[in-house]
């Protein structure tokens, strides 16, 4: 019988239930480290211009200021229409910057690429909006002291 | 597309067909050289339909194309570095609905204004495709009608319904009463209510 029930799923259907539990693996370490860092996280947020799958929102510290959005979409597989569609998204839901989620390192390469492939004429510098990384390095690079915190470590650490 | 790319070497421009920059394919380009001394300035094509690549989704049967391929489309041309991209629908009604929701995503106060890049076309067209805002658009006649409508209104509110202790003691029958006998008797021509059996 419940080989039966696994049978009824169309090849379609299987596709997109398996594309959905690409996303949330790919989501649960991004939603863990942003709540580990304090951070308001939004799933799913949409203004509606369609999903960003996780939001982190940071509050800079002053009422003044206004806060910043830093939206994560993952793509599990390549296509120049998912990223055409991703950054789409993240600019019309009013992201400050976004970071495409992907699951390995030859992705990261094939969709930086793909970005920074852009004609010099165009009116964007999505480089400069666009971050790909995989979720293992997102973990890893946390733990890092970057150089400058390094130097400032070893030199006393009073930074003015 | 072929009629776009006879009026773009009509009016001599460099027209390319079936080009990809790199963000995918781009339907027709028009190369626009206005000056030696100047860049020049491409309008790009992009036709959208019911089919697509991967799974086919059928959504054009309420002559309405999905948000997820207006953005997909105006993204596709703004990465082929394109400084303008007009998506071409199958009919009007389709073309309208897209600048309706290129308006509305642009409404949002995005970074990039959407709007001022990206327009629905429609094969045929022939006037302008620029969305009116609705000041411009509700003609002179209608504003005044409604204008009328407001002075008529507080007529009524000044001679037709009661004030101060008077309104306060009257009862919900009594207003009710009133209030049916304003709306069939005090409406202008034209504007009689009209009741069901």
């Amino acid at each position: 019988m419940s080989q039966q029930g696994e049978n009824s799923y169309s090849q379609p259907e299987r596709r997109a239930e398996e594309r959905l539990q690409a996303i949330d693996t790919l989501k649960a370490p991004i939603i863990q480290m942003g709540r580990d860092l304090g951070y308001e996280i939004i799933e799913n947020h949409d203004l509606g211009a369609g999903p960003v799958h996780i939001t982190w929102v940071f509050k800079p510290g002053s009422e003044s200021l206004p806060d910043m959005r830093l939206g994560f979409i993952c793509l599990t597989e390549f296509s120049n229409s998912s990223i055409n569609e991703g950054i789409a998204r993240a600019m019309l839901n009013l992201i400050d910057k976004l970071v495409f989620v992907v699951p390995t390192e030859t992705m990261t390469k094939q969709v930086k690429d793909a970005i920074e492939s852009m004609p010099d004429t165009s009116i964007l510098q999505l480089r400069k909006y666009v971050t790909v990384l995989t979720p293992s390095t997102l973990v890893s690079k946390s733990g890092i002291q970057g150089s400058r915190e390094r130097r400032s470590t070893q030199t006393g650490g009073e930074v003015v | 597309m072929d009629k776009l790319v006879q009026a773009g070497q009509e009016k001599g421009f460099e027209v390319e067909q079936n080009i990809d920059y790199g963000a995918g394919p781009v339907d027709v380009v028009w190369n626009m050289n206005l000056h030696s001394a100047l860049p020049n300035i491409k309008f790009g094509f992009l036709k959208l339909g019911a089919e697509e690549g991967q799974g086919a989704s059928q959504d054009t049967e309420d002559n309405q194309l999905s948000l997820r391929k207006i953005e997909e489309a105006a993204f596709r041309g703004i990465r082929s570095g394109l400084d303008k991209v007009y998506i071409v629908t199958e009919n009007e009604e389709m073309a309208k609905s897209v600048s309706g929701k290129i308006e509305w995503l642009a409404s949002h106060g995005s970074l990039i204004r959407l709007d001022a890049i990206s327009l629905g076309l429609y094969p045929e067209q022939q006037e302008s495709s620029v969305v009116t805002p609705s000041q411009k658009r509700v003609p002179e006649g209608e504003k005044i009608r409604k204008e009328e409508e407001r002075e008529r209104e507080e007529r009524f509110d000044k001679y037709n319904r009661p004030q101060g202790e008077r309104r306060d003691n009257e009862s919900e029958e009594e207003r009710m009463v009133r209030e049916l006998k304003i709306d069939e008797n005090s409406r202008p021509k034209g504007q009689k209510k009209v009741f069901d059996d």
